[in-house]
């Protein structure tokens, strides 16, 4: 069974339908791209999964469990929460806090995790994410790239089952991008479970195992990677990829 | 200067001092103490959007605001105990100036939250954080920071605001210079005495608003030389 499946997801911003439908799943350890034009609700779509946005209608299996995400409640939210992590375009880091405040501050004040134990892991964390060194920066002191990877180890932190990503490397110095990448080319090596919405398509096509092809408010298609790539279904994703190829 | 100025001047130094420590100072920790608690429940309430509760908080502002300090004054002290609501000089004094000076530290915290990137919330709710967590370890301390400044300019006005309680028999700096000057008529001396007074004051408040702001600076300076020591390792 899906770790994750999403049904008939709409959402709609006054008479603007932005999502239409949606329905997708992602087993576990699937690294998953979400590609398609601007405009095309791929940032909405993974808001409203981990409820930045709320979707007008739609449920969600999670683990086993549905949850209807019309009516979806605080504590299910809360519940869902513990096993997703969000990576942001801005990074979003806290400004007040170091880079290891940044990723310690989810389980010391949310989980309730003893000071020591939570600085331990998150000096693991940010070692991991190559930044053990800067652990003591506040994010005014870091670069783009420094800080999207704090932001990642801050994601890990609370060891989620899924990774969202928000269009993680396309606030950053061209320069910047390959460090990010890299990390989270690890972690999908690891086997975490990853939904990347990205325009970065060496990503998609290399790490990625699956690519979700959006375009206005609907999927167009869902398919392998390397079959997207290579033999795409429908039309549009035919021109789409002749274009970027045509760009690069 | 005569030798009688002199005498006058180091009389009025003692008892301006003493009205200081007895009204002026007290009168303003606890003002802006009340102030800030005010202003940080009225900031919260409008940042949070919660209903009925935002219009009251800006009906209060705009009344507060809107209207002299030395005419709510007189309201609370000479107005008020035609309704029925009789209060000592002090403690009205304390009450006038709390809900004044709230009034303004109120807008000043509300821009300060909402100068709060909303990014930094939408990060805390997906570490998992609660909406009071959030604001109690990121959006206030922020805040918190960037209010300071225009904190520390209505502290300022507020010491030299107290001067106007004489009208209402508070007996601070201010009337205990002018019970001198009743005596001696010297105004120009006393009074120059006194506003030096207030100027001492004021200085020691700008100078330790100084010291404060730079050790708040530290994540907002990107330079910083030394960088901050790993929480604890200091400890070793």
């Amino acid at each position: 069974m899906s770790m994750l499946q999403i049904r008939n997801l709409n959402k709609s911003y006054g008479n603007v339908k932005v999502l239409k439908d949606i329905s997708l799943s992602v087993e576990k350890g699937d690294v998953a791209a979400i590609l398609g034009p601007s405009g095309s609700g791929k940032t909405t779509l993974l808001r409203c999964m981990n409820f930045l946005e709320k979707a007008d209608s739609g449920s969600m299996v999670f683990d086993g469990t549905e949850y209807d995400l019309g009516h979806i409640k605080k504590n299910q939210i809360a519940q869902i929460r513990k096993k997703t992590a969000f990576v942001f375009q801005n990074y979003n880091l806290f400004a007040n806090k170091t880079a290891l405040g940044n990723v310690t501050l989810g389980l010391t004040s949310a989980r309730k995790m003893p000071k020591e134990e939570a600085r331990e892991k998150g000096l693991v964390l940010l070692d991991k994410v190559g930044l053990k060194d800067l652990a003591g920066s506040f994010p005014v002191q870091l670069s783009g790239g420094q800080q999207q990877r704090v932001a990642i180890a801050r994601a890990l932190a609370t060891d989620p089952e899924i990774i969202y990503f928000d269009e993680p490397t396309s606030a950053l110095d061209p320069e910047l991008i390959g460090e990010v990448l890299e990390v989270m080319k690890a972690l999908a090596k690891e086997g975490m479970t990853m939904l990347v919405v990205t325009h970065e398509m060496n990503f998609a096509e290399h790490v990625s195992n699956k690519i979700i092809f959006m375009s206005d408010g609907i999927i167009l298609e869902e398919n392998s990677s390397r079959e997207f790539f290579e033999h795409p279904r429908e039309e549009r994703t035919r021109e789409f990829i002749r274009r970027i190829r045509r760009d690069s | 200067m005569t030798e009688r100025i002199w005498g006058i001047l180091t009389e009025g130094f003692g008892k301006i001092l003493l009205a200081s420590i007895q009204v002026t100072i007290p009168l303003t920790i606890i003002g802006i103490s009340l102030a800030m608690i005010i202003a940080m429940i009225m900031a919260m309430i409008q940042y949070a959007k919660i209903p009925i509760l935002s219009q009251i908080a800006r009906l209060y502002i705009w009344i507060f605001r809107g209207t002299p300090l030395l005419v709510q004054l007189f309201l609370a002290y000479y107005g008020l105990p035609k309704v029925g609501i009789v209060m000592d000089a002090f403690p009205c004094a304390i009450m006038v100036f709390a809900l004044n000076e709230g009034a303004y530290c109120s807008e000043t915290m509300r821009s300060a939250f909402e100068a709060v990137p909303p990014g930094q919330l939408e990060a805390g709710y997906c570490v998992g954080m609660s909406y009071f967590q959030i604001m109690w370890h990121v959006v206030i301390p922020q805040a918190l920071r960037t209010a300071f400044p225009p904190l520390s300019n209505s502290l300022i006005s507020m010491l030299k605001d107290t001067s106007l309680v004489a009208e209402i028999t508070v007996a601070d700096m201010f009337m205990a210079a002018q019970k001198i000057v009743g005596r001696t008529y010297e105004p120009m001396w006393l009074y120059a005495e006194v506003a030096l007074v207030y100027l001492m004051f004021s200085t020691i408040l700008t100078l330790l608003q100084r010291r404060v702001e730079k050790r708040l600076s530290k994540y907002t300076m990107k330079n910083a030389a030394v960088q901050e020591a790993l929480p604890g390792e200091a400890a070793r």
